[in-house]
């Protein structure tokens, strides 16, 4: 599992040149993985312990004293092959298997085939590394591996500024909650000396000098390192930020297949969080339903419809991760599962919903949803996958709330709204994006509008089928006690019906506003959306005032500061060489005045109270 | 006599911890082995020195020894590596005759963990040097014979165990690097060597005065450092002499705000003085402040790390800024330079066992990494005809070799899996957090402000438009693809195999990073953070 991504990336790299010789090595790699993943999840059929291989990748014996567990620093490679890490890394070659093949025919005229094929493999390889890692270092290796290509990936039009622009914060903001994650662990480990989450988990109320504010520290870094990958509002912007300058398959692939990695790595971590306080557990809950709302509230006001369907994403995605978290809040109960397997069904949709946005875009050549329409006559397949993404979307965690949430609750009315909201923001797309006339402008003629190559056209409805049965499968227990192992009740079918009700009611919820008066509402989202935006533009502002420009003045001053001191006190020994040259020359009486002012000064250096 | 050799190499079966039996232990029992590694290369240079070279006739020949001495003491230095016996807590192919009885300075030579990993640096680095000092045209036998001196006068330092000769070693550096960057240096040759003459300069008073201080305070009676720095100094002296080594380390390594001379010397001096300056002389900052300060004023060096973990994380933020606010891609990538030396600077503030193995492998890797990122910008600089990074770009279609190098030097830089520096910066940030967590957080924001600055420096030159009114571009020769692919490829060895490939039939691991137990196993203070925290 492990080594077939490796290696297709290293053929990619050194012998693969041709775009369709990269494209297939990509292909066969993604699809050996998932030949080998499907092979395990075989045998793990009937048993209840994952499969596991380790290596020693670093020891390093750095001390003789002290305690035990300081005295050496490993570093293991240790391949758990799990029920969890079959299907998620499953769900991962799903995505990744679909948007290839869409990628092979629609990203014809992609600049350097070879390096994007490469770092597709070179991401599967970390992503595999991930799931499979239950060494902190070792997992944070892979991950950073993983985020590297994601950035290179999504920075891929190197050629196009705006490209190279959007690809910094794709950049900056993930390697700054990467840091966050490295330094969780490394707060773990400088507390317990130890990476293994099998052995740290358990040592973490007994290692004498314990505190629950380290492990509070520790839990909240970690959970912003996995937040931020997982592109939880309000760290998302390096996913909304690149929709538009990356290839449209980087993006699809970032955004289906690191919020399945995250929120895999996050239940994880979980024990440890636990180990906190209830306190934290319950800030991270409350953290994930706003972002969950805020996501799917940022969405509708979005007026282009990649981000907007990324950002209805990540409100799936904090749905996700608010019960997985919400589930570890109470031992006894074993409904965190559902969570992950919301995230997952959710996935595959995600992934396809970028693909076909960007055909529509693409044909329309216009990334303003106010342009757009009439796709369901123009552009059937396109807007039929877009209509399966909002339904995938909307309904992707009705499973895991009837089985976690009790409706009736505060977090429950809060999670219902954001599944509302999802919903509404989701099915937007579709509806504006198909209805209304599509309108002439200057230089485009609605009657050339064409969809996408054919053969690239099944892919998204594919990655849409995944997505529904894998909502399906997530409604049936059995697939649950197949990911942990626990014993999972069955929710009533009221339960279900709400929920899923609910986001019924959202999808025919966006139809009323967008059939009555397109225009109408979508300068209303126009307007609403002048808020966000000018709050995101003063706090840019702020920062740039008070933090970025300052330091960039004093950086540039002390560029000129510094050579023009050294170059003064150059000036001053020169002079004063020039001096001591001089009283030389001027005979006895200039030694003996410079041998009494340096006696002088020796005796003032020695005297007590300057050395002493 | 190379029948006699084999004949040794399979007959010797000598005990000893780890590894237990080393094929070629003990194949050079001479008690000269380090001796070797300083005069091999200083005969050499005088051998060159002397030798009748009209018209450049000799001028291959002269560039053939220098290499083959680089090379031979390359191999001795790695025989000795592979002999090295980990678990030992004592310094190792020790030589010791008095020298100066009147003051108590002796020349005392010889290696422990740190150390051993230094000298096959500057091994490394020797031959690096001399490869990329191929296209040296003038003067030829001058150049070559002060770069063999530079090299003798670092390895002295490294392996010096009497501050007597330390100081000698390390101010002798100063003088051959400032006359090769004043004879075959940039347009802007005079300040660089002006620059590196006073701060080092400065550097080396500021040593002359601590280890004066270390002297008059233990009785003035010794300047061994076995002697020296076991014996008990004033808190409050141990922090006056800490803060003299401090600015000598800072001047060296360098770290704010004692860098005045990075930009002019690692934008004008030839690449081969870069190679060396950037990689084994600049680290002997960090050695001496690890050598001296940590190793032996344990307490001036708990006053201070606060101090030093700020400077550290100001040193990498400030570099990370400077970088991406130059327009010119040398001073760019001397400022990239910097961060290396900063992290390796926050694992020595930590004094954890964990930071300090850590930043034994930085110094190392962040010395590969320094020297990495310099000499490529100037190759590029050089095949481009201009540092202009406005002029630069879409370079990558034009010089893939050089582009890959540049990438792979980046990443370098900023400690990414899979690069040495990576292993290195992960031991350093885990062992950081137990003691200088604010110190830390702020060394790890500085490195995502790097990034921006390596994306926006690659972005620029490599991948953006190609630019139709720049000069005429060309990739790299085959000497420098070959001096930039061992820089490279010594980082991916060691990131990619931290604990070393192993040689056949043996357990001992090359660049093990446990090498540095010697270190901590004289310093019981620094696992006491520790104590009482866990359970034994």
């Amino acid at each position: 599992m492990v080594i077939a991504p490796l290696a297709t990336f290293v053929i990619a790299v050194s012998s693969v040149r041709t775009r369709r010789g990269s494209v297939n090595t990509a292909m066969l790699g993604a699809l050996v993985t998932l030949a080998a993943t499907l092979l395990v999840g075989w045998g793990l059929a009937k048993r209840t312990t994952g499969f596991t291989a380790s290596y020693v990748y670093l020891t390093a014996n750095v001390g003789l004293n002290g305690p035990i567990a300081f005295q050496n620093f490993e570093v293991d490679i240790v391949l758990h092959a799990d029920h969890l890490a079959v299907v998620a890394l499953a769900v991962v070659e799903l995505c990744l298997i679909g948007v290839l093949g869409w990628h092979r025919i629609a990203g014809r005229n992609e600049p350097g085939p070879a390096r994007f094929q490469a770092l597709i493999s070179a991401l599967l390889f970390g992503c595999v590394g991930t799931l499979l890692s239950t060494d902190l270092a070792e997992l944070f290796t892979f991950w950073a591996l993983a985020g590297g290509a994601t950035y290179l990936m999504l920075a891929h039009r190197w050629g196009d500024e705006a490209a190279a622009r959007s690809g910094r914060i794709a950049l900056v903001l993930p390697f700054l909650t990467d840091l966050f994650l490295l330094c969780g662990i490394a707060v773990l480990y400088s507390r317990y000396g130890q990476q293994n989450l099998s052995l740290l988990v358990p040592a973490l109320h007994t290692t004498a000098g314990w505190t629950v504010r380290q492990i509070v520290v520790a839990s909240v870094l970690l959970f912003v390192g996995v937040a931020g990958r997982m592109a939880l509002w309000p760290l998302h912007s390096w996913l909304t930020g690149t929709a538009t300058t990356a290839p449209p398959a980087a993006s699809a692939i970032a955004a289906a297949v690191w919020p399945v990695v995250g929120v895999t790595v996050l239940y994880r971590l979980l024990p440890i969080f636990v180990n906190s306080n209830a306190d934290t557990m319950r800030w991270f809950v409350i953290a994930c339903g706003i972002s969950a709302v805020l996501a799917g509230l940022y969405s509708l006001v979005s007026m282009e419809p990649r981000k907007a369907l990324i950002l209805a994403g990540a409100g799936v995605t904090a749905v996700g991760a608010a019960i997985t978290i919400h589930g570890f809040q109470y031992r006894g109960f074993t409904f965190a599962v559902a969570g992950l397997a919301c995230v997952y069904a959710a996935a595959p949709a995600r992934a396809a919903g970028a693909l076909a946005a960007s055909n529509i875009a693409t044909a329309m050549r216009t990334e303003d949803m106010r342009q757009m329409g009439d796709a369901w006559r123009r552009m059937r397949s396109s807007a039929t996958v877009l209509l399966g993404v909002a339904i995938a979307l909307a309904v992707s965690a009705a499973g895991a709330l009837a089985i976690g949430v009790d409706s009736r609750t505060r977090f429950g009315i809060t999670l219902g709204e954001a599944v509302f909201v999802v919903a509404v923001a989701a099915m937007r797309v579709f509806l504006v994006a198909s209805s209304g006339p599509l309108h002439r402008r200057r230089a485009f003629d609605p009657d050339r509008v064409r969809d996408a190559p054919r053969a690239s056209l099944g892919w998204p409805y594919w990655l849409v089928l995944a997505s529904l049965v894998l909502f399906a499968a997530s409604l049936v227990p059995p697939l649950l006690t197949f990911l942990d192992n626990g014993k999972h009740a069955t929710a009533t079918a009221a339960a279900y019906a709400l929920w899923v009700a609910i986001a019924v009611a959202g999808l025919a919820a966006a139809a009323l506003p967008i059939g009555s008066n397109k225009v109408g509402s979508l300068r209303a989202s126009s307007w609403l959306s002048l808020l966000p935006e000018r709050l995101e533009s003063a706090g840019q502002n702020v920062l740039g005032r008070y933090v970025v420009n300052p330091a960039v003045s004093i950086v540039e001053r002390t560029e000129r500061l510094v050579p023009a001191a050294d170059a003064a006190v150059g000036r001053i020994s020169h002079l004063s060489g020039r001096y001591a040259v001089a009283a030389l020359h001027s005979g006895d009486v200039g030694v003996l005045v410079m041998m009494a002012v340096l006696l002088s000064l020796l005796v003032a250096l020695l005297s007590p109270g300057v050395l002493r | 006599m190379t029948a006699g050799i084999l004949h040794a190499f399979a007959s010797q079966t000598f005990p000893s911890p780890t590894p237990s039996t080393v094929p070629g232990a003990n194949i050079f029992t001479s008690a000269f082995i380090l001796s070797i590694g300083i005069w091999g290369p200083v005969v050499m240079a005088f051998v060159i020195g002397v030798l009748p070279n009209p018209r450049g006739r000799y001028d291959t020949l002269i560039k053939q020894i220098a290499f083959f001495t680089n090379l031979m003491v390359l191999f001795i230095l790695f025989v000795a590596y592979n002999q090295f016996q980990n678990f030992l807590p004592s310094l190792q192919y020790e030589e010791n005759r008095q020298w100066l009885p009147a003051i108590g300075a002796s020349y005392h030579l010889g290696v422990d963990g740190p150390g051993i990993l230094m000298v096959m640096l500057s091994a490394l680095v020797g031959i690096i040097s001399v490869l990329a000092s191929t296209g040296i045209r003038t003067r030829v036998r001058s150049y070559f014979a002060l770069l063999l001196l530079t090299q003798a006068c670092v390895t002295g330092a490294i392996v010096a165990h009497d501050l007597f000769v330390l100081v000698l070693f390390w101010s002798a550096a100063t003088v051959p690097l400032a006359l090769l960057i004043l004879g075959w240096g940039g347009p802007r040759r005079e300040a660089a060597a002006w620059r590196l003459v006073g701060y080092w300069g400065a550097g080396t008073v500021a040593l002359v005065l601590a280890v004066a201080g270390i002297y008059v305070a233990t009785g003035a009676t010794s300047f061994d450092m076995e002697v020296v720095l076991k014996a008990p100094i004033g808190a409050r002296a141990e922090v006056i002499i800490g803060l003299a080594l401090l600015i000598a380390g800072a001047t060296r390594l360098p770290l704010f705000p004692l860098h005045g001379w990075v930009r002019d010397v690692y934008s004008d001096a030839p690449i081969g003085v870069v190679v060396v300056v950037a990689s084994s002389a600049s680290r002997l900052g960090a050695y001496v402040l690890l050598r001296v300060l940590v190793a032996g004023e344990p307490d001036g060096a708990k006053l201070l790390a606060p101090l030093i973990a700020g400077i550290a994380a100001v040193t990498v933020v400030y570099a990370a800024i400077a970088a991406l606010r130059s327009v010119d891609i040398r001073h760019a990538a001397a400022n990239l330079a910097l961060v290396p030396g900063g992290v390796t600077a926050l694992g020595l503030a930590a004094l954890t066992p964990l930071s300090i193995t850590g930043s034994v492998l930085s110094l190392f890797a962040g010395g590969m990494a320094s020297a990495l990122i310099v000499s490529v910008f100037a190759t590029v600089s050089d095949r481009a005809q201009t540092r202009n990074a406005l002029a630069l770009s879409g370079l990558a279609a034009r010089m893939p070799k050089l582009a890959w190098l540049t990438v792979l030097a980046g990443l370098g830089v900023l400690g990414v899996p899979v690069m040495a520096s990576f292993t290195a910066n992960e031991m350093t940030f885990f062992g950081a957090f137990r003691t200088q967590p604010v110190g830390a957080f702020a060394v790890a924001a500085g490195l995502a402000l790097t990034a921006i600055a390596v994306a926006v420096l690659i972005q620029r030159v490599l991948f953006g438009p190609p630019n139709p009114d720049a000069p005429a571009v060309s990739d790299s020769s085959l000497s420098e693809t070959w001096f930039l692919g061992l820089l490279a490829g010594a980082l991916l060895w060691v990131g990619i195999v931290p604990g070393g490939p192993k040689i056949p039939g043996t357990d001992t691991p090359l660049f093990d990073p446990g090498v540095v137990n010697q270190m901590v196993a004289n310093i019981p203070e620094i696992a006491a953070p520790y104590s009482g925290t866990t359970t034994p």
